[in-house]
């Protein structure tokens, strides 16, 4: 227990700049190597994905960022005023920032940038969702760009805030979008110098940068000189080359390489929980058997996760009870709902009429097995998180419950559930607001894009549901969107839909010769303009 | 022994009589001009046999990415907390012809693949044979130089386990049998651990120059020259017994004389035939090794593209190892022929 807090302290502590005893020098090359993959176009304009998100928060600035709590507060613009029906935002821009090809920002450019976003030929999946409620951009004046909405959206500037809706610079957008994606203009800490496919990525210091987000340790250019962003697929080999000091800085870290980092001199680690929904299981509800409550029920009460928490990853996690991330505002925890009470579960799966077991121990009704489809994206999940997977397996077990394992790469992984072929599952959904339960469990997202994906994955269609989520995202009333999100997330954890299970970490490891290393509040990305190299 | 694992599937697809072809009469075979024509129709069916491979290759992969689950259009905009709009997702199907039924889509790949042009990757959204050529150097001097350790290795504990006794004789099948039952990504993970984390003697990711390359050619060589060895070593016991060693012996020839002049030839004429399968053993464990030590390469380039249901990029990349195998088995079939006189000489019969 007392490793565990230590390991956890660790963690929030480093959600502030990682060291303040020396002095930063200007100077020198980190290497950063990412476990999260390479970007297929480093515009996060175009798809939308954390790779691009990552990289992009060195090169590329928001209009607005996010504080420790989750509080809006200015960056390329300085203030959002809504007009009084809600229906259009006047955003109010800095006068003195200039992309790094010289190209002034003014409201032209927030116009020419929502557009690119919304252009279909971009191809943005990300950024064109956040904008679904803005209708166009006008230009009132240099500094002040008016968005005029379709319905009231009280996340407007929680997305805004996102990397993926960062400002570029308009002539950069101008060229092709082979060119973009090479090397897109900002005006962030950093350039683009190179990229050499499944190598890295050189970025370089802006040598006139001025636009330091608030909470920054210090105004004005980078410390380093230089960031060689590296892809380093394998997390054994990743954490082996920090470890003998060949790279820097390291991303997602397994559970057993954080505790051995923790206990290195040399080594220390960086933690924040990913905003937006916590790792959770999504139970489908509009398929048998899960389209039964008291079956639901019956499965929460009987998958006992926190020893395999408490084992599997190291005491580096905390179990959680909330469908949102601790870092996102409007989280609400209902332990109660998710007591283990093995005896609870059997009563109620003989209530639901699952009353004869086969020969191998699983429940049975009308000679149909108890069978619970469990696809696993190997993406997402890491070995620690499959390894948990198959200890709720083996829980469930016990009352019946036949949970069939389907480890799957990403593009089956979706297929299956665009085809609802599955009986529980766990997605990853990172969004700085609370604004990710409406896309989660609003009704009208049962209904398949054409793509077949569909984010409702527990299927959960409650009018009393969709119009607290639809309230919650309307008002400009805090009170009113506090009360709302906290009474969908009772309505979803009655239901027994969700078993959460513990925050989304970022898990950085950095070799303690790098000091000033911090995150980003608004997307937990690392935010290296501070960083130097000792 | 030797000679039939000399003589592949290549070679009797030459001998093999073809239908279509005119059967040349006795008096004919003996002139000079039909034994030019032999020659030209062995190169031509050598040509029809290589179409043949990268056709179906092509085939193969095109139909089994399409048939896995998963929507490439979907995977070109998909990915991790994203998600697809319509008009996205409509735009890149319309980009990538994939609103087209799958025969039409195939055939127009085919057409594309016959005038050279092996397409636009989906996913990265440049030119096929541009990603390949930019990738491919990395592969290739991975794979050749895991092939030239590989052979040292493999000479050197065939001839060391033959001469030093019983006790070498075991040790070295062992070694042999271990190494060429290691999982690529298991090995990998051990030397990391061993000569990176531990000695500190290596990296354990690519860097500019050489030293980087240590870990990554010992993983792809280790279970290879287990594999080479155990034929290898087999043939060399069959060659120390054999009479043409006796009568060299007989001559005075030194033992050293006899191993490297006359028995390591013979020994090593299975390797070579095996060679033309290293390569296509070297490339699969390639995409296992450049993963792990995170190196530039085809073999990433490949697992990404499966990933992402990039099909151009998959099939251009099956296509263009396929070439190599084919180019691999030409090459080790003549090498045969330099090194084993016999097969020069029905050569000739042909």
């Amino acid at each position: 227990m007392t490793a565990t807090t230590a390991i956890l302290l660790a963690g929030c502590a480093g959600a502030s700049p990682a060291t303040t005893e020396s002095t930063p020098v200007a100077g020198g090359t980190l290497t950063y190597a990412t476990g999260f993959g390479e970007p297929t176009c480093l515009d996060p304009h175009v798809g939308g994905n954390m790779p691009q998100a990552l990289l992009g928060t060195n090169v590329l600035e928001s209009l607005f960022s996010q504080d420790a709590d989750g509080a809006i507060v200015p960056w390329l613009a300085t203030a959002g005023t809504p007009s009084a029906d809600g229906l259009s935002w006047d955003i109010t821009l800095r006068d003195d920032v200039t992309f790094t090809d010289g190209t002034p920002f003014d409201a032209e450019a927030v116009k020419a940038n929502v557009e690119h976003m919304k252009d279909p030929a971009t191809a943005s999946s990300t950024a064109i969702l956040a904008l679904g409620k803005v209708a166009d951009v006008e230009v009132v004046d240099p500094t002040t760009a008016r968005f005029v909405l379709s319905e009231p959206d009280s996340a407007l500037l929680e997305s805004l805030a996102q990397t993926w809706l960062a400002m570029e610079s308009p002539a950069g957008l101008t060229r092709s979008q082979e060119e973009n994606c090479e090397a897109p203009i900002g005006t962030g800490p950093f350039t683009v110098e190179s990229w050499t496919k499944q190598d890295n990525v050189t970025l370089v210091r802006n040598e006139s940068y001025n636009s330091s987000p608030t909470g920054a340790a210090h105004e004005g250019t980078a410390y380093l000189d230089k960031i060689v962003w590296r892809f380093i697929p394998d997390p054994a080999t990743r954490f082996a080359a920090l470890q003998a000091g060949q790279v820097d800085v390291i991303d997602e870290m397994q559970p057993d390489n954080v505790v051995t980092a923790t206990s290195s001199e040399d080594l220390a680690v960086l933690q924040g929980a990913l905003p937006g929904a916590s790792i959770r299981l999504e139970l489908n509800s509009g398929y048998a058997p899960f389209d039964d409550e008291r079956v639901r029920k019956a499965f929460i009460a009987s998958a006992d996760v926190n020893p395999g928490i408490e084992s599997l990853f190291f005491g580096t996690v905390e179990r959680s009870y909330s469908v949102l991330s601790t870092s996102t505002p409007y989280g609400a925890s209902y332990e109660d709902d998710f007591a283990i009470d093995v005896d609870k579960a059997n009563t109620l799966l003989d209530e639901a009429g699952w009353t004869t077991r086969d020969a191998d121990g699983y429940r049975t009704k009308d000679g149909q097995r108890l069978t619970v489809d469990f696809p696993i994206s190997t993406n997402q999940s890491i070995p620690a998180e499959q390894s948990l997977f198959e200890q709720i397996q083996a829980t469930t077990k016990e009352v019946g419950f036949d949970v069939q394992l389907h480890p799957l790469d990403l593009s089956s992984w979706y297929a299956s559930l665009a085809a609802w072929d599955f009986g529980v599952t766990s997605a990853i959904y990172t969004k700085n607001s609370a604004d990710v339960l409406r896309i989660l469990y609003d009704s009208a997202n049962i209904q398949p894009a054409p793509s077949g994906y569909h984010p409702n994955h527990s299927h959960v269609d409650i009018p009393e549901l969709d119009e607290l989520l639809t309230k919650a995202g309307q008002t400009t009333d805090a009170d009113e969107r506090a009360a709302a999100y906290a009474d969908a997330q009772k309505i979803l954890s009655d239901g027994a839909y969700v078993l959460p299970l513990y925050d989304h970490l970022q898990k950085i490891g950095y070799r303690t010769s790098v000091q000033g290393l911090s995150l980003l509040p608004t997307l937990q990305l690392p935010y290296l303009a501070d960083a130097w190299v000792q | 022994m030797t000679h039939t694992v000399g003589n592949d599937g290549a070679e009797a697809a030459v001998r093999a009589p073809t239908p279509s072809l005119p059967t040349p009469t006795p008096e004919l075979r003996r002139s000079s001009r039909s034994r030019g024509w032999v020659i030209v129709r062995g190169v031509l069916l050598r040509i029809g046999g290589g179409l043949f491979v990268l056709w179906a290759a092509a085939t193969l992969t095109f139909f089994g990415l399409r048939l896995i689950p998963g929507d490439p259009a979907q995977a070109i905009l998909g990915g991790p907390g994203s998600q697809a709009s319509a008009e996205a997702l409509a735009q890149v199907r319309a980009d990538y012809g994939l609103d087209q039924p799958i025969w039409v889509q195939y055939i127009a790949q085919l057409g594309r693949l016959a005038t050279g042009d092996l397409g636009t990757s989906y996913s990265l959204r440049s030119p096929v044979a541009e990603v390949i050529g930019a990738q491919i150097g990395g592969t290739l001097l991975l794979a050749a130089l895991a092939l030239i350790v590989a052979w040292a290795i493999a000479l050197g504990l065939a001839v060391w386990s033959t001469r030093g006794g019983r006790i070498a004789a075991a040790v070295g099948s062992t070694l042999e049998i271990v190494a060429a039952a290691v999982p690529h990504f298991w090995l990998a993970t051990v030397l990391v651990l061993v000569f990176s984390t531990a000695l500190r003697w290596f990296p354990a990711v690519s860097t500019a120059g050489p030293e980087g390359l240590v870990l990554p050619v010992l993983t792809l060589a280790l279970p290879l020259a287990g594999f080479l060895g155990q034929v290898m070593r087999e043939s060399v016991l069959d060659a120390l017994s054999a009479p043409f060693v006796l009568s060299a012996r007989a001559r005075g020839e030194s033992e050293n004389g006899v191993r490297w002049r006359h028995v390591l030839r013979h020994g090593s004429l299975p390797g070579i035939a095996l060679s033309g399968w290293a390569f296509g053993f070297l490339v699969s464990g390639a995409v296992v090794v450049e993963t792990i030590f995170a190196r530039p390469g085809l073999g990433r380039t490949l697992l990404n593209a499966v990933q992402l249901r990039d099909v151009p990029l998959v099939v251009g990349v099956v296509l263009v190892v396929a070439l190599g195998y084919v180019i691999m088995t030409v090459a080790t079939d003549a090498a045969s022929r330099l090194a084993d006189p016999r097969l020069r000489r029905q050569g000739v019969a042909l």
